[in-house]
């Protein structure tokens, strides 16, 4: 592995990402599964960092996971897209972050359709007018929350209380990074680093301490596949294509993944379960899963969060071992506690991921 | 040129995913669904630029197009600009639209996808939420998620989510007005009338098996032939 | 007084116009920015079909040279029209009126990181045609032997991403010749060449494939490279389809020899722009009629030869270069007849 070669092409691929004044768009499964993940990503960038993050209780899903399930038409799609930006204009705002991958490969694809045929902007224009009665807009930036905190990473290494790295080894941690499929691959030059060798979750590894590894199918799809998740008798797809990725990495012996699409933290996360439980093999040390984590967390973990404010509890796999690797605090006793010590029982534990 | 072919050209993915063909395999090298699925997404892109319509039509009633994960994998590496990811949804549209979904198992699932995908967001505003996402039709979310199904309030409230609740936040309940909003669109682009379709044709299928809707959403849910398999 | 001719390119093209002007009875002035003339040729080890030694066919072109005022390390500075001559400052400082001027720019080697999924500078074992020939030249390659090779044809080539979408006509070629070649270094090394079409349409160059199948059991895979990665043991995973079987194929492979395509010379498109010369959709220069003229410019007096209009092969661009001679002094004879 050649480290220059790599760097020569994330020179080539300089995305424009404005410092501040955004509209946040949440993401229907980080607001499901790792609601925390979001609640952290507005605590670093409004309270820590002191930026202008707006959001309204009236936007909604962009519709991509069900368009890209095939059970909405394209101009159905676009147009609450459209709302969507509509919104944006409507609070006074021209720079769009939003927080969902797929979102943000759709928002790509939808400019990009809307530029190539005018005809079919304008029939979205009209569609908006008529259901919602709003302004057609179109953001000047557009950037998914990824690219907002690989922007701030220095700062957010300034503030920082731990870095990643091994605490007994001073080793850094070895980390694999996961990208979001809709991310880059359709439009390269709309994310940073490209599609290649993304740069976005690389460039935060490295600044807050850790060390990237590349493995042969780093570049593949978690599985998730939209609707071969969403149907039972499709998940073997999904399943197997994490499976492939685990088998791909294990050697590289990766201390944690990072990702930065909602859904992909999810199936890395309880597929390891699933093969564990299923086939008894595990990718982690002592009977572990390799814990797996977005973005917004381990910024949070760097920035000394407490990991039960992260929803690391809401993890499958054990996030522990990670954490004493670290030397970041936490309290056992404090795992699965709601709101003011409320004690909530405990899940069962697994027969056989530990 | 077939009256098919006429059709799917109209659809802006395939005017945009469309360019030619070359024949050289780099979508199907990387594609997550050929190594899984007797899939070639080559061959697909190859029978659509042939233009025939018995062999479109073939493809619009056959299981091989409801195999993509619509990950879009193959679009960075297309040497000719064609994005075989986007024709094949042009494609899964065109057999929506004509019917023929109806005579493949994987097609078929459309009923149950429409139901439980856009049920969520004209009454939530999510693709996905939390309450519908049961533990019992996902084993695979984990012991933890059996958890956070139990305590579901506790959990999104210690978590900083606003489940349900009015005002912005994860999760918070989206005021009626915008989902009306939802539901115009849906009237205004075509999907409302697009669902009423997909609904009708499965309930129908339904009762000709003698199933009642339940039942049926339940084969449609687990069934999968071995006959999709690459191994 | 002789008519002077300035040649700019110092390659084959170049050297093989410039020993027939000098024939011919003309004053010729060849450049070359590199240190030494031959261009790629002057890197190459063996040629395709027959295995010919490059510096041999070197050696030959050079000795026609003798009358023929050879400036290396030379650029062309500026360049403009007079009345019926062409003025050319170089960057040595002297400076050239002539009466003719034959441009042998050739072409550039398609930068093969560009086709970042490829690794080329970032995966140790990925290399180029050029590199590869390189190690023949020197004997440089690797004494472990590795188990197994692939040869990735048209990197840069066919490839409208890559801003390419012309063939690059030799790339076949080269590859089955080189393939048989590293299995004559390494004989138990698996081999494979990755391929779309194989465009064998010269003399021998059928033979040439049908020695690699059945003396040196290369194996020909119908698909295009999808992407490489590094494995643990710094081994080279190779993604490509078996179109032909239409399977999703996996190989593991020790060396990986990408056929970097051909790109108009950047050289020669720099004095293209200070004479306005035109140039087709694929950057090479457009000759004022691709059947009957392609040695002809739409400028009078100034011709092509060779790779600038485009991928030739090595006799090609021979061939051109003669008859841009035949152009040049038929063009020197009708204009000038007074003097």
């Amino acid at each position: 592995m050649i480290y220059e070669g790599k760097k020569k092409i994330w020179a080539d691929y300089q995305k424009e990402i404005p410092e501040d004044h955004y509209f946040y768009v949440r993401s229907c499964i980080r607001q499901s599964f790792f609601p925390a993940s979001e609640a952290t990503f507005l605590d670093i960038t409004r309270n820590k960092l002191g930026k202008d993050i707006f959001e309204t209780e009236h936007h909604t899903t962009c519709g991509g996971i069900a368009y890209h399930s095939d059970t909405i038409p394209q101009e159905t799609v676009m147009t609450i897209i459209a709302r969507q930006f509509a919104l944006m204009k409507k609070y006074g705002y021209e720079n769009y972050v939003c927080s969902c991958i797929t979102s943000f490969g759709l928002y790509c694809e939808t400019l990009e359709t809307w530029r190539e045929y005018p005809e079919l902007q304008q029939k979205i224009a009209e569609n908006l007018w008529k259901s919602c009665k709003l302004e057609f807009a179109k953001p000047k930036f557009l950037v998914h929350a990824s690219d907002l905190i690989f922007k701030y990473r220095m700062q957010i290494a300034s503030k920082s209380k731990f870095k990643l790295v091994n605490k007994n080894t001073g080793e850094p941690l070895r980390v694999v990074e996961h990208i979001g499929c809709h991310y880059s691959k359709m439009f390269p030059s709309k994310g940073v680093g490209g599609a290649e060798y993304p740069y976005v979750l690389v460039g935060m590894v490295e600044a807050w301490g850790g060390q990237i590894i590349d493995y042969p199918e780093r570049r593949h799809c978690c599985g998730f596949g939209f609707r071969q998740y969403l149907i039972k008798g499709n998940r073997g797809y999904s399943v197997s294509n994490t499976h492939k990725k685990f088998e791909s990495m294990e050697p590289f012996k990766p201390d944690m993944i990072i990702t930065n699409c909602p859904g992909c933290p999810y199936f890395l996360d309880r597929w390891q379960y699933v093969i564990a439980e299923t086939q008894g093999k595990t990718y982690g040390e002592n009977g572990h899963g390799i814990p797996v984590f977005t973005y917004e967390e381990v910024a949070g973990l760097v920035m000394g969060y407490d990991p039960w404010d992260l929803g690391l509890q809401t993890h499958q796999v054990s996030v522990e071992p990670l954490l004493d690797k670290i030397g970041i605090p936490y309290d056992p006793a404090k795992k699965y506690l709601g709101r003011n010590g409320k004690y909530l029982g405990e899940p069962q534990k697994p027969h056989c991921l530990k | 040129m077939g009256k098919l072919y006429d059709r799917l050209m109209q659809d802006y993915r395939l005017k945009e995913g469309l360019n030619a063909c070359i024949n050289c395999g780099t979508c199907t090298a990387i594609c997550p669904a050929a190594e899984f699925y007797r899939y070639d997404p080559r061959r697909i892109v190859d029978i659509v630029q042939h233009q025939d319509d018995s062999q479109i039509e073939e493809l619009l009633k056959s299981d091989t197009i409801w195999y993509c994960g619509e990950c879009l994998s193959c679009v960075t590496r297309c040497p000719r600009n064609n994005k075989a990811g986007l024709i094949i949804m042009a494609l899964r549209s065109l057999s929506i639209q004509t019917g023929f979904f109806m005579e493949s198992e994987k097609g078929r699932q459309m009923y149950l996808l429409c139901k439980d995908l856009n049920s969520n967001i004209l009454n939530y505003g999510y693709c996905v939420y939390p309450r519908t996402f049961k533990y019992d039709g996902h084993m695979e979310a984990g012991l933890v998620w059996e958890w956070v199904e139990k305590n579901m309030d506790d959990v999104y409230d210690r978590l900083g989510a606003n489940l349900d609740k009015e005002g912005p936040g994860a999760v918070r309940k989206i005021p009626q007005k915008d989902l009306d909003e939802l539901k115009r669109i849906y009237d205004v682009t075509g999907a409302t009338e697009m669902l009423e379709n997909v609904k009708r044709a499965g309930l129908e299928k339904a009762r000709e098996l003698g199933l009642t809707e339940e039942e049926y959403c339940q084969k449609l849910y687990s069934e999968c032939s071995p006959k999709h398999f690459n191994h | 007084m002789k008519k002077n001719i300035l040649i700019i390119g110092g390659g084959p093209a170049g050297m093989e116009a410039a020993a027939n002007l000098d024939r011919l009875g003309y004053n010729v002035i060849l450049i070359e920015k590199d240190k030494q003339l031959g261009g790629h040729l002057a890197k190459w080890d063996r040629l395709f079909p027959d295995g010919v030694s490059a510096k041999k066919t070197l050696d030959a072109l050079t000795a026609e040279l003798s009358g023929v005022k050879c400036f290396t390390e030379t650029n062309i500075q500026s360049i403009n029209v007079l009345d019926k001559s062409y003025n050319a400052i170089l960057s040595n400082g002297i400076t050239v009126l002539a009466d003719a001027v034959l441009m042998a720019s050739g072409f550039d080697l398609f930068k093969a990181e560009k086709k970042e999924e490829y690794g080329y500078g970032i995966y140790d074992g990925v290399m180029t045609n050029a590199d590869l020939e390189k190690a023949f030249r020197e004997k440089t390659l690797p004494s472990k032997a590795p188990k197994a090779i692939g040869f990735v044809h048209c990197v840069g080539s066919r490839d409208e991403k890559a801003g390419n979408p012309a063939c690059s006509k030799v790339c076949c070629a080269t590859a089955v010749k080189q393939a048989c070649e590293i299995k004559e270094v390494y004989p138990d090394a698996d081999v494979y060449c990755f391929y779309m079409d194989l465009r064998m349409f010269g003399r021998h160059y059928e033979d040439l494939y049908l020695k690699a199948q059945k003396e040196y059991g290369i194996r020909f895979i119908r698909g295009r490279v999808s992407e490489v990665a590094e494995t643990m043991d710094n081994r080279l995973l190779v993604k490509a389809e078996d179109t032909l079987s239409s399977k999703p194929l996996k190989v593991t492979l020790d060396m990986l020899v990408l056929m970097a395509g051909m790109r108009p010379s950047e050289a020669g498109r720099s004095v293209g722009r200070q004479l306005n010369l035109t140039t087709e959709d694929d950057g090479f220069f457009s000759s004022s009629d691709n059947m009957l003229a392609i040695q002809k410019s739409k400028l009078p007096g100034f011709f092509y030869a060779g790779a600038c209009t485009g991928a030739k092969t090595l006799p090609d661009t021979l061939h051109e270069a003669r008859s841009a001679a035949l152009e040049i002094d038929r063009y020197v004879k009708d204009n000038f007849k007074e003097q």
